[in-house]
């Protein structure tokens, strides 16, 4: 051990911390500078839909996902918006149905590597099929397994689909995850012909319009006087696994029996 | 003349090529398979949509992790006795990230878009950090290797100027070994956070993962090292070790076991604070349910505390036949540790209902198929060993071909402020 090699020793570790310091800083640089760029930043729109799903009402029929795959053309083998039964209330069968929660602080749109999750400034988690390489990390990360991958390709004609329409969407791919969107495609189209989405049934998400009980409710809850707005203001109204802090735009009026009046009426 | 024609046929080593060969032909039709067919021929689920493939690609970049370790001790703490087994680090560390990037390819339902993570960037995401890093990892590991195959005999022999070319690489050691440092840390702990900020699969995927995966990393990556080194110098004469180079190397790794211990039973009683009113459900599922026999069998007594012991009396370590058997006990641990952390944590199906902690248990066997393309993957890399260590002389302690250049103090112009 030479003072030669003490000092190239010094020398080293110096331009170590200089190269380390360098890095720290690009990235300090590159973090700050750059934005999640597709995505809105969220509440620049008037709106904000949300659903409220009564499970006093729902009857488990499952209406909601024939009229999913029909205007979304989702695979006969899978759906967008579940039924599940849970346990039985006195002798009454209860169901949770289950869309894509779209929340406020979604797990799915902060993870993806490639950000092909996003906000629109409505609040609704959008999915970009173009973008989207398959990884099923959004899988992994959404709390309420809203998301399903295509494992393979979906050829032929939807069974869901009536003679006398067609879907209002382009079918995904094999290979990307897909999920419930709100059917943001009629809130849209509605909002442009100067249509309510929650009000007149043609802006208003496909499985809200075709549930025969009614258990579906949507709306702005930006809008003081929309009824979701008042369903979502009574105390009895919850949000799915909500300890987590994701936020879900949909909110659970819970099954009740018969000495109690439905949660709804109590608003 | 015929017979000794054949004679190759008496050489095990012909057979052990053929067997790979095999192996890779069998992995090569699978991977066509999946890629032609699509995902559905594997067993993978929405409810369990990473399996097998991703417990391959995340023991082989754990297991790399002794090129960066190693390469810190030889060119940062300067112990440059140690260069030779730097050497052989750095190219099981290039198997072990090329093996991962096969995987993935696999595993990805849009192999066509690979490269979408460079072109869109979500700099939120840990997949899309750990995804930029391997990529350019990938690209320090193959100049760290450049030297290496630019130096061998099969090189020099003949294209002399080309192999002088790359072996001149070498010069750029120094500085490979910082950026390498500074990648590997960053995604090897990233894959650790890409489990850990899932908030809402608790038990397996806590925020300390981070922590955990960087640590055993760290130990396991050079016990790989030390592993294959022994094997190879025991099977064949291309092999040929100094062990007292790999005894500075396996105390090493028991220091490190020591700090992975406490970090792992810090973790544990640090559950209870760590995932709130959750803890106790959390500790159960670790230490009592049906999956804990992993945990203690497999991550605690094999993984860490019998090669600890081993790897810290000296008279022990320094057996050669002892010292296999503890690190091949640390990489079986890791691997363990690496596949529970992936599989277990998605057999935790958890209630959807607001602060329920009531769990059910789902339940994933790899499909044929992704087991041939999982064992075609695992035999690309015995087989890039094998070539290595026959004509690279990856495993060769008593070559100083390259120390001239090491030796030299290296000025970085741009860096040398005073």
């Amino acid at each position: 051990m030479g003072n030669k090699t003490i000092a190239t020793n010094t020398m080293k570790r110096r331009d170590f911390l200089k190269l380390t310091i360098a890095g720290l800083a690009t990235t300090t640089v590159a973090a700050t500078t750059m934005r999640n760029k597709a995505s809105g930043p969220v509440g620049d729109s008037p709106h904000k839909w949300v659903m409220v799903i009564d499970q006093s009402k729902c009857n488990g029929c499952g209406h909601c996902i024939d009229a999913c795959r029909a205007e979304n053309d989702v695979a006969p083998d899978k759906a967008w918006t579940r039924v599940i039964a849970q346990e039985p209330l006195d002798g009454q069968d209860v169901y949770l149905p289950m869309p894509c929660m779209q929340c406020a602080d979604a797990p799915c749109v902060d993870i993806c590597p490639v950000g092909a999750s996003t906000y629109r400034p409505d609040g609704i988690v959008m999915m970009d099929y173009d973008k989207c390489i398959g990884c099923r990390y959004c899988q992994l990360a959404c709390p309420y397994d809203a998301r399903s991958f295509n494992w393979k390709a979906f050829t032929g004609e939807n069974p869901a689909v009536p003679d006398w329409g067609e879907p209002g969407v382009e079918r995904r791919p094999r290979g990307v995850v897909e999920k419930c969107s709100f059917c943001y495609h009629r809130i849209d189209r509605g909002l442009a012909q100067g249509l309510m989405p929650g009000v007149d049934a043609a802006a208003t998400p496909a499985c809200v319009v075709a549930c025969p009980p009614g258990a579906r409710i949507f709306g702005d809850l930006n809008d003081p006087n929309s009824e979701v707005s008042k369903l979502v203001a009574t105390d009895c109204a919850y949000q799915l696994r909500e300890e987590l802090g994701t936020e879900p735009s949909v909110y659970y009026l819970p099954a009740t029996t018969e000495e109690n009046l439905p949660c709804s009426e109590n608003a | 003349m015929f017979r000794k024609r054949l004679s190759f046929l008496r050489d095990p080593f012909t057979w052990w090529i053929g067997f790979l060969i095999l192996l890779l032909v069998i992995g090569l039709a699978c991977a066509a398979v999946v890629f032609v067919q699509g995902l559905h021929v594997t067993n993978l689920t929405d409810l369990v949509p990473w399996g097998m493939w991703i417990g391959i690609d995340l023991s082989s970049i754990a297991l790399a992790a002794g090129a960066f370790t190693i390469s810190a001790l030889v060119y940062l703490l300067r112990i440059k006795k140690l260069m030779p087994v730097a050497k052989t680090a750095v190219y099981l560390g290039l198997l072990g990230y090329t093996m991962a990037v096969l995987t993935l390819l696999l595993d990805i339902g849009r192999p066509d878009r690979f490269w979408h993570s460079m072109a869109y960037w979500n700099i939120h995401s840990p997949l899309w950090e750990v995804t930029m890093c391997v990529t350019l990892y990938l690209s320090v590991l193959a100049l760290e290797v450049t030297p290496i195959v630019g130096g061998s005999d099969v090189v020099q022999s003949r294209w002399p100027r080309l192999g002088g070319h790359m072996v001149s690489v070498h010069k750029l050691a120094p500085i490979l070994a910082v950026v390498g440092l500074c990648l590997s840390m960053l995604h090897q702990t990233s894959l650790g956070v890409t489990y850990g900020v899932l908030r809402g699969r608790y038990a397996w995927h806590r925020p300390t993962v981070a922590v955990l995966f960087i640590v055993s990393a760290v130990a396991a990556g050079p016990a790989m090292v030390v592993f294959a080194s022994q094997v190879a110098s025991r099977i064949t004469s291309k092999a040929k070790i100094k062990p007292e180079l790999l005894n500075i190397v396996a105390k090493y790794i028991g220091w490190v076991l020591v700090g992975y211990f406490f970090l792992r039973v810090w973790d544990l009683l640090y559950l209870s604070y760590s995932v709130g009113e959750v803890g106790g459900e959390t500790w159960q599922y670790l230490t009592q349910g049906p999956l804990a026999i992993n945990f203690w069998v497999g991550e605690m007594l094999i993984g860490i505390i019998i090669p600890m012991i081993i790897l810290l009396i000296p008279k022990w370590r320094t057996n050669p036949r002892l010292q296999i058997l503890a690190t091949a006990m640390v990489v079986a641990g890791l691997i363990l540790y690496r596949w529970d952390t992936n599989m277990l944590g998605q057999m935790v199906v958890y209630s959807y209902l607001p602060y329920d902690p009531a769990a059910l248990f789902t339940s994933y066997l790899p499909s044929l198929i992704e087991i041939g393309a999982g064992l075609g993957v695992v035999a690309y890399g015995l087989l890039a060993f094998t070539i290595g260590v026959r004509y690279f002389r990856i495993i060769d302690h008593y070559e100083e071909a390259h120390e001239e250049h090491v030796l030299k103090p290296v000025s970085i112009p741009a860096m040398s402020g005073d």
